[in-house]
């Protein structure tokens, strides 16, 4: 009997539960490729860092894969799959050049793991080879995703309520709106260089 | 001062900013085939980082895995299986993806020292006017490289335009290099390279692509003897330069990034002149006969050096670049090198057989060598470098018996010598940014006996010629580039008055700016 009751609301608070969570869907243009949509965090509101951990590699004098979106508290693994010596160093982080780091030298086959803790773009160089680019965007919520290439996107799993929604793309500057969600929502930007 | 004297003067400097500044090339082409920026080899090209040189020495590839950084794939000019099939087919190769060209195009500005008009001389001819600055359209070049596979290593270039007139360039270097073939003789890895064609010559640093403006004065050193009744003579007239490309073939081993490195050329003597008469104490030829090329006796070029990797690690010490804590970086390293080229500069005159009676033409092949030392140091953003040369020619001098009418064989004079080198400071402020000094020096006897008929105006007329040369280069991008340099040179006098004291003297200084660039 106990049993019963213990299931019963269980499922009574997963359905509570999924009927106050929505979605935001929509479109970026005025860009073309891949873009970065990630829901700001509300205030006061903080969220458990994941464990996983995604590795960006340097292949072929290029960081694959070029664009990488984490939660604030991520521990990205960085690889040099190649068999010249690559380096890997950002100027910034959300624009801020005081979060700017280098991770120095190590050889091919071997990782090197860095904890992204503030939110923002964090453009991705090799200070041996000029050409070489990536991004990890680190999302202040759990809430973000890539777009496809033609700029569709939907982020699922939000709980109701007000949030702001920043769409980024590499070059373009950010915009941000307020959505709010209940159910599915939509948002749709036009970035611009 | 006559016309000859003020058409050679004026020439000389109308073209000097041009002809003596170094053809100097970075490679397009494989920023392109490989997708990468110039900066991946070149530290301020042409100058090559440590990654550069072992491109360079692998053939133009990377040492590792070349396949998988190429992003335009090669044109297969047959299935590599068709290996197993030779000798009963062609053996595959490849061809780049893309033609393997790049161009180059650069142009001067120069400024020369107020009183070099004082090279006029007063009461004689009026000399050509100097003047004060000047614009002046430089090369444009073409220039291909590349890898067939195979590890057979191609490179073309050939300066199309020079000083804005069409067509009036020459071939820089055109060869074959047949890299790594000491693996068919079962011996250790890069030990043994072929290279065949017209080439600079292993030098420990480069002319042909030398990043400074002008070049080192050393390097274009020709050995032109004095014939003067109050000197020993010189009956040489050498005009051979290390600057100058060798065409033969080369066999060479080791690598540029460390550990090390030798080459042995055999190449056509190369001392073929016209009759000297820019150099009036040297007696033009008689009877037609003058200085030629003899190519029957092929010179001869070694070279050998050591480069000490002084990183701590052992690891990071035999990679191609060293692990710094910011990333990887040229290795600390000290080189050192010794050189020697050895040769036969072709002596004709006419004269006559033992019997004094019937005409000939003597002729003898004057052994001469160039020798010297190098050292080539590296700690992080400075670079330090120098270099040192001994040249020697015997001096073989046309010998007359008494009451003869002319020459019946040849005697051994003085020698001809010069020495002389360069010492030069190349520090990184920025990676955008290079500050050059570097110092000059050329110690030559004939120089100085020749010193009344010289007509260069660039060199000073004295037995030393000394020049101090501090320079900047400034990447506006990777293939853009703008230079600076300042040459101080000593002053100097074309006259001298009865007590000796020079006269009219003056310096000829000069401020010269440049801006190139590849694509």
């Amino acid at each position: 009997m106990k049993r019963t009751l213990m299931m019963m609301m269980a499922v009574v608070a997963m359905m509570s539960l999924a009927a106050s969570a929505g979605t935001i869907s929509g479109k970026v243009s005025g860009v073309a490729g891949e873009s970065v949509v990630y829901v700001e965090a509300p205030a006061g509101k903080t969220f458990p860092a994941p464990t996983e951990q995604p590795v960006i590699d340097q292949k072929g004098l290029m960081f694959q894969p070029h664009i990488v979106v984490v939660q604030v508290g991520t521990t990205v693994e960085f690889l040099n799959s190649d068999s010249v010596a690559h380096n890997v160093f950002w100027p910034s982080v959300g624009g801020n050049k005081k979060l700017t780091h280098n991770l120095g030298t190590w050889p091919k086959g071997e990782k090197r793991p860095f904890k992204f803790d503030n939110p923002g773009a964090v453009p991705l160089l090799c200070n041996v080879h000029p050409e070489m680019s990536g991004y990890v965007v680190v999302s202040p919520t759990p809430y973000f995703t890539k777009t496809d290439k033609s700029g569709e996107y939907k982020i699922e799993n939000i709980p109701d309520g007000s949030y702001t929604v920043t769409a980024w793309h590499e070059g373009a500057k950010n915009q941000s709106k307020p959505v709010a969600v209940a159910g599915d929502s939509k948002a749709d930007f036009t970035l611009s260089k | 001062m006559d016309t000859r004297r003020q058409v050679s003067l004026f020439f000389a400097f109308v073209l000097a900013v041009i002809l003596l500044t170094g053809s100097s090339y970075a490679i397009p082409a494989f920023s392109r085939q490989y997708g990468t920026s110039c900066t991946t080899c070149h530290i301020d090209f042409p100058k090559l980082n440590d990654f550069g040189k072992a491109f360079k020495d692998a053939g133009f590839k990377f040492p590792k895995d070349d396949e998988t950084f190429i992003k335009i794939p090669p044109v297969m000019l047959g299935a590599p299986a068709q290996k197993d099939m030779w000798p009963h087919t062609v053996f595959p190769g490849t061809i780049p993806g893309l033609p393997a060209i790049g161009l180059r195009f650069n142009q001067f500005f120069q400024y020369t020292s107020g009183n070099a008009n004082n090279y006029n001389i007063a009461g004689q001819s009026t000399g050509p006017y100097i003047p004060r600055t000047d614009f002046q359209p430089g090369y444009f070049s073409i220039f291909t490289a590349g890898n067939f596979g195979s590890d057979i290593a191609f490179w073309v270039d050939d300066d199309i335009s020079v000083s804005g007139a069409n067509a009036n360039g020459s071939l820089g270097d055109g060869y074959l290099r047949f890299v790594n073939v000491s693996r068919f003789f079962k011996l250790p890895t890069d030990s043994l390279t072929l290279k065949v064609g017209q080439f600079e010559l292993d030098l420990p640093f480069t002319q042909a692509r030398a990043y400074d403006i002008s070049p080192y004065d050393i390097y274009s050193q020709a050995n032109i003897g004095a014939v003067d009744p109050a000197y020993p003579q010189q009956f040489v007239n050498n005009s051979f330069t290390l600057a100058g490309p060798g065409r033969g073939i080369e066999l060479s081993g080791g690598h540029h990034y460390g550990g090390y490195r030798y080459a042995i050329a055999i190449v056509d003597q190369n001392t073929s002149n016209s009759a000297p008469t820019n150099y009036p104490n040297v007696p033009a030829p008689a009877g037609g006969a003058g200085y030629f090329s003899d190519s029957n006796f092929k010179d001869l070029y070694g070279r050998f050096a050591y480069r000490f990797n002084l990183e701590r690690d052992p690891t990071s010490r035999h990679e191609v670049q060293a692990a710094g804590a910011t990333g990887p970086r040229d290795h600390t390293y000290l080189t050192l090198g010794s050189y020697y080229f050895y040769g036969r500069s072709v002596q004709r005159t006419a004269g006559f057989l033992p019997d004094g009676t019937t005409p000939t033409v003597l002729l003898a092949r004057e052994p001469f060598y160039r020798v010297g030392g190098d050292f080539d140091f590296n700690y992080r953003q400075f670079n330090i470098y120098g270099l040192y040369m001994y040249g020697h020619d015997k001096d073989i001098l046309p010998f007359t018996p008494t009451d003869f009418a002319g020459p019946t064989g040849f005697i051994s004079g003085s020698p001809a010598t010069f020495s002389g080198g360069f010492i030069q400071a190349d520090y990184m402020a920025y990676p955008w940014l290079m500050m050059i000094m570097r110092w000059d020096r050329v110690q030559s006897r004939a120089d100085f006996l020749n010193e009344a008929g010289s007509t260069n105006f660039f060199s000073p007329v004295g037995s030393t010629r000394n020049r101090f040369t501090p320079g900047a280069q400034f990447l506006i991008h990777a293939n853009v580039k703008a230079s600076f340099e300042y040459a101080y040179r000593p002053q100097q006098a074309l006259t001298y008055n009865l007590n000796g004291q020079p006269m009219n003297v003056f310096r000829t200084n000069t401020a010269t700016g440049a801006l190139e660039f590849v694509y």
